[in-house]
């Protein structure tokens, strides 16, 4: 239906279909830019930008719950249901290709309509898995509250290959692009920016305006559903983490001399040793008077990393050291590996210890990448 | 009889005043770190009978000195206080610490359990022991003057 000659534009039905509607030109764009944004920030940036690749990310969920929609109720060449994707005909068509003759598609020709589905389906994967991980690790999203950290942590290297094999894809799409422009003369890239390609029967205005105006009202639609579903779920405490109240002894006595931890930041068992030998307290003596030595053991007991399900707990709290640093704990040497022994003893942080200098929510034993903030940041 | 329970309410509330009065008394307008200083003064003197009176100067040997019979991370009061008591100092674990001299931080030295936790904690940690009633007056001493 949709295969016929380039060169026979004036084969055309009554009420000819926009070629590529504007609805789909606005969301093939806008989705280059989020996807440019999220693949930026995912591969480049340090972490505490992660802030705009999770709005590129949630960019990238609205559009392809729009192109979804998109592909049932969109004008001919945008429909789901006009794209051809069985085997014979795809082998057929590269056969062809390869013969150097070059076979023409309003719509899209196999390989591009392929292009497109790997494209769509990779991003739907990144997506979802981007939101268990947001949910799991950093505990934010509309996930968080329903996903715990174990579960988010088997997506990682799935979300991590799937951003490669989108890199991938892109480059095979481009090559594609620059393969019918350049090769075979086929002006697809004109074709995406105003919708036309030279010959091609301009539809009637109305129809035009039509698609325009339905697109945008299912766009605005998809918007608002899903950023109005998406607060509310966001909304919800998140799954294994519980605000803590630290006591006022706990305060008053610890952060004389360092930051104020997170009791999730170790074991039940590690802090009852560390709290034991307070007179041997890293190279000092810090001793108490019992009560307050009791008071604040049964704290840190009470709320240790057992008891949270964050990253941190996760990773460092529960990773007990010999030495009974945190410092020790083989995430804490990865995650700071590529930071010079100068950034530590920087006035502005003092020492490794002092987690607060950088982690502007350290305090509640998040340490989500998002609020990371090394001072260099400020002097910038 | 209502007249004289009221009469006898007004006399107890009287009297409990004055009591208080007479109870705070003593320590009024008593400087507090001037109170600590005394009372190690006591304690020093029934330790050395021939024991007269603290010097800021052996106050000032004392903090800038390097015992070497503590913990290897804290060999001086100076590795987190600097040797200059007016400075800021540091924690090991990268907090500030207000200044030592009492002109720079007029709020030192001024409840008794926290000196005292203080110079437990720090003097174990430098000395290897707890300090003598005679070192922490003469720490005392030369803080008060600086």
């Amino acid at each position: 239906m949709n295969e016929r000659a380039d060169t026979s534009p004036t084969d055309t039905e009554a009420g000819n279909p926009p070629l590529r509607d504007l609805p789909l030109r606005v969301f093939h764009w806008l989705t280059v830019l989020a996807v440019t944004a999220a693949l930026a920030t995912g591969f480049l940036a340090p972490p505490w930008w992660q802030t705009v690749h999770v709005i590129a990310g949630y960019a990238i969920g609205v559009l392809l719950a729009f192109r979804i929609l998109w592909g049932a109720f969109g004008s001919r060449f945008s429909r789901f249901r006009s794209f051809s994707l069985t085997a014979v005909g795809t082998v057929r068509y590269l056969r062809t290709v390869a013969r150097g003759q070059a076979p023409a598609f309003d719509g899209h020709n196999p390989a591009g309509t392929w292009m497109i589905v790997i494209l769509l389906a990779l991003l739907a994967g990144l997506l979802i898995s981007g939101l268990i991980l947001l949910g799991g690790q950093e505990k934010l999203g509309p996930l968080a509250a329903v996903v715990d950290f174990q579960t988010a942590r088997r997506f990682q290297d799935l979300h991590e290959i799937a951003a490669w094999a989108l890199l991938g894809a892109v480059a095979l799409h481009l090559l594609g692009v620059a393969f019918e422009t350049l090769v075979r003369k086929h002006p697809v890239l004109m074709a995406m920016v105003t919708g036309m390609k030279p010959g091609w029967k301009r539809p009637a205005p109305d129809t035009d305006r039509t698609w325009t105006r339905r697109g945008g009202a299912l766009a605005a639609l998809t918007l608002l559903v899903l950023v109005g579903a998406g607060s509310a779920l966001s909304a919800l405490p998140a799954k294994g983490v519980v605000p803590v109240r630290f006591p006022d002894t706990y305060k008053a006595e610890c952060t004389d001399c360092h930051a104020l931890y997170h009791p999730s930041l170790r074991t039940a068992a590690a802090w009852k040793h560390v709290m034991a030998r307070l007179d041997e307290h890293y190279g000092e003596d810090a001793s108490l008077s019992d009560a307050a030595r009791q008071a604040i053991t049964a704290f840190l007991a009470a709320n240790s990393a057992e008891t949270f399900d964050t990253e941190a707990s996760w990773r460092i709290g529960r990773q007990d050291t010999a030495s009974l640093r945190m410092t020790d704990t083989g995430y804490w040497k990865r995650r700071h590996r590529n930071i010079e022994d100068a950034a530590f003893t920087d006035p502005a942080v003092g020492s490794k210890a002092n987690c607060t200098a950088c982690h502007k929510d350290a305090e509640t034993g998040l340490f989500a990448d998002s609020e990371i903030h090394p001072p260099e940041r400020d002097r910038k | 009889m209502k007249r004289r329970h009221a009469l006898s309410r007004k006399t107890t509330s009287l009297l409990l005043a004055l009591a208080c009065a007479t109870l705070a008394l003593p320590s009024y307008g008593a400087d507090p770190r001037q109170q600590i200083i005394t009372g190690y003064e006591a304690a020093a003197k029934a330790a050395v009978p021939d024991f007269n009176g603290f010097s800021a100067d052996r106050g000032k040997a004392f903090f800038l000195a390097s015992p070497g019979t503590g913990k290897p991370e804290t060999p001086s009061c100076t590795t987190c206080h600097t040797a200059d008591p007016r400075t800021s100092g540091k924690t090991r674990a990268g907090k500030p610490i207000a200044p030592m001299a009492v002109s720079k931080q007029s709020d030192r030295y001024l409840e008794a359990a926290k000196v005292e936790k203080w110079f437990r904690r720090n003097c174990r940690s430098v000395l290897g022991r707890e300090c003598t009633a005679a070192e922490k007056g003469d720490f005392l001493t030369f803080m008060v003057t600086q």
